[in-house]
C-alpha cells in the first residue's frame, strides 16, 4: 500500500493554478477585439505556419495562447464539433457560446481531474448575425468562461497588455485603429514587433458565407502605416 | 454532442467522413426501398479553358417526384459535384463532399488538391454502393489550380475513380447523351462549342429517356448549366439556358423532331 501525504484542497488548487499560469506565461500573448464592422484577432507569433488563430465555422474564429500542442488539439476538436453540429442540424445552429461552454467544461475537468492542468487559454470569437450577437468568449486554464464586452487578452503578460489596450479603447473603432492599438499594446512602449511576427485574422461580412480571413503581412503593414 | 477529442492513435485527421463515421453522424448502412426517387442525366464536357456541366432537373420514382432538383452543386470555389442514382443518398453525398473539402481546409490551413478530392470520394461511394441498393453515382469536375486545366473524374459503382480527358455522363440518359457527345466532341472544343454540345446531349437524353427531364417550356424550368474555370464555379443565367434550349427546340420542330442530317 502506498502512502499519501495530505494536501489540502486549497493547496492543490493553488499548485495547479501556478503550474498552468507558468506554462501559459512562457508563450506570447494575443489580443481579440471587436471593431466597428467585425472582430479582430492579433497574435504575436514568429512562426508563419504554426497558427494560433484559426477559422472554426462560418462566423466563428478561434485563438489560443500557451502550449501549442494543447490548444491546437482543442482547435481541431472545435472545428469537428462545429462541422458535425452543422451537418446534423443546420449551419445557423452552430453557436459560439455552446462551443465556449464545451471548452470550459473540458478545461475545468482537466484542471481538477487531469494528470496535469492544460497550460492554455482559449478565445472563441463570433461575428454577429440577425440571430446572434457579436461575442468574445475567453476561457481560462481552469475553465472559467468570461464574456468580454469589447476585447480580450490571452497569454503571459495579459494584465499589462489589457491595461495598455484599454487606455486607448474606451469605444469601438474601425479596423485600422483597433489593429494599431492591439499591436501597440502587445509590443509595449519599449519595442516594436516586426510585421512578419504578427498573425492577424478577422471575421467580417464580405457577402460570402465564410467570414474568416487571414491578413497577409502586406495587408497588415498597410493597415499599420 | 460533446467536444470531439481523440487520442493521437485514434485521431481521424482532417477527414470529415472518418470523423463522422467514428462519431456516428453518417447514415447507417442498411437495406432500403429501391423505388425511392432517382436523379438522372448529368453531362460534363472538358474544353480548352475548363469544364462545362449540364444536368436535368427531374427526380423520378414510379412517377415524377420533383421537377426542379439541382443535381450539380459547387463543392467549393473550383469544384463541382453532380449526382445520379438515389436522390436522398445523392444529396447527402453532396453535403458530405462540400463539408469535407471545407473541413480539410480548416483543419490543415491548406486546400485539398483536385486529385485529392477525387480520391477522397472513392471509399464513400464504395461504402454506400456495396452495402445498399440505394446506389449513388457522382461526377466530379473542377479547375485544377496546380496544373491550370479543367479535369473530370467519373466513378464506377464500386467507387473506382477514373479521370476522363474528353467528356463524361452519368444517369439513366447516358446512352443517348453519350452518343451525341461522341459524335460532336472535338479535342479543341471551346466554351461556346462545349455549352452547345452539352445542351444538345442533354436534349437528346430528355427526348429519349423517360426518367430525364428535358427543358420544361410550360413551367419555365430548364436544365442547369455551369462552367468551372480559373475564375471558379459559375452557373449560367436561367434566361441564357432557356434561349439555348429554345433554339434546339425550334430547329427540331422545323425538321419534324429529328436532327435533320447534322448534329444540331
Amino acid at each position: 500500500m502506498s502512502n499519501y501525504f495530505y494536501v489540502s484542497p486549497e493547496q492543490l488548487i493553488k499548485d495547479r493554478a501556478e503550474f498552468a499560469q507558468k506554462g501559459i506565461a512562457r508563450g506570447r500573448s494575443m489580443v481579440g477585439a471587436i471593431y466597428d464592422t467585425g472582430v479582430l484577432l492579433v497574435a504575436e507569433n514568429p512562426s508563419a505556419s504554426l497558427n494560433k488563430i484559426s477559422e472554426i465555422y462560418d462566423r466563428i474564429a478561434f485563438a489560443g495562447a500557451g502550449r501549442y500542442n494543447e490548444f491546437d488539439r482543442l482547435r481541431e476538436a472545435g472545428i469537428r464539433w462545429a462541422d458535425g453540429t452543422g451537418f446534423t442540424y443546420s449551419r445557423e445552429d452552430v453557436d459560439a457560446r455552446a462551443l465556449a461552454n464545451y471548452y470550459a467544461q473540458h478545461l475545468g475537468d482537466m484542471f481538477t481531474e487531469g494528470q496535469k492542468p492544460l497550460e492554455v487559454e482559449i478565445l472563441v470569437a463570433q461575428l454577429g448575425s440577425k440571430i446572434r450577437p457579436t461575442k468574445l468568449y475567453r476561457v481560462a486554464y481552469e475553465g472559467t468562461i468570461s464574456d468580454e464586452p469589447f476585447f480580450a487578452v490571452l497569454g503571459g503578460d495579459a494584465e499589462t497588455i489589457r491595461a495598455r489596450f484599454a487606455a486607448n479603447e474606451e469605444r469601438i473603432h474601425p479596423l485600422k485603429e483597433t489593429l494599431k492599438n492591439a499591436v501597440d499594446a502587445l509590443a509595449g512602449p519599449d519595442r516594436t514587433i516586426p510585421t512578419a511576427d504578427l498573425e492577424v485574422g478577422i471575421l467580417e461580412d464580405r457577402g460570402t458565407r465564410r467570414t474568416f480571413m487571414r491578413l497577409s503581412d502586406d495587408e497588415v503593414s498597410e493597415l499599420l502605416s | 454532442m460533446g467536444l470531439p477529442l481523440f487520442d493521437a492513435h485514434a485521431d481521424p485527421g482532417p477527414s470529415f467522413f472518418h470523423y463522422a463515421e467514428s462519431a456516428g453522424l453518417t447514415t447507417p448502412v442498411s437495406e432500403g426501398n429501391a423505388t425511392s426517387p432517382h436523379a438522372t442525366t448529368v453531362i460534363a464536357v472538358r474544353y480548352n479553358a475548363g469544364v462545362v456541366m449540364v444536368g436535368d432537373r427531374q427526380a423520378t420514382g414510379n412517377y415524377i417526384a420533383s421537377r426542379d432538383v439541382r443535381k450539380i452543386e459547387a463543392a467549393d470555389r473550383f469544384t463541382a459535384i453532380a449526382i445520379s442514382g438515389t436522390a436522398a443518398r445523392g444529396i447527402e453525398f453532396i453535403k458530405m463532399a462540400q463539408l469535407s473539402f471545407e473541413h480539410y481546409e480548416k483543419m490543415t490551413d491548406s486546400a485539398l488538391s483536385l486529385e485529392g478530392k477525387a480520391n477522397y470520394l472513392s471509399p464513400i461511394i464504395q461504402r454506400n454502393n456495396l452495402s445498399s441498393p440505394l446506389i449513388v453515382m457522382p461526377l466530379l469536375a473542377g479547375w485544377d489550380p496546380s496544373h491550370q486545366v479543367g479535369r473530370i473524374f467519373e466513378y464506377d459503382g464500386a467507387g473506382g475513380c477514373y479521370e476522363r480527358f474528353d467528356f463524361s455522363t452519368i444517369g439513366s440518359g447516358t446512352p443517348f447523351a453519350d452518343s451525341a457527345l461522341r459524335l460532336g466532341y472535338r479535342a479543341d472544343i471551346d466554351l461556346e462549342g462545349a455549352l452547345e454540345l452539352g445542351a444538345l446531349a442533354l436534349y437528346e437524353a430528355g427526348d429519349n429517356d423517360p426518367s430525364t427531364g428535358g427543358p420544361d417550356f410550360v413551367r419555365n424550368i430548364y436544365p442547369m448549366m455551369v462552367t468551372i474555370t480559373a475564375e471558379g464555379f459559375r452557373e449560367l443565367d436561367a434566361e441564357d439556358v432557356a434561349a439555348r434550349f429554345r433554339t434546339i427546340n425550334e430547329r427540331r420542330t422545323q425538321s419534324g423532331g429529328v436532327a435533320g442530317g447534322t448534329l444540331r
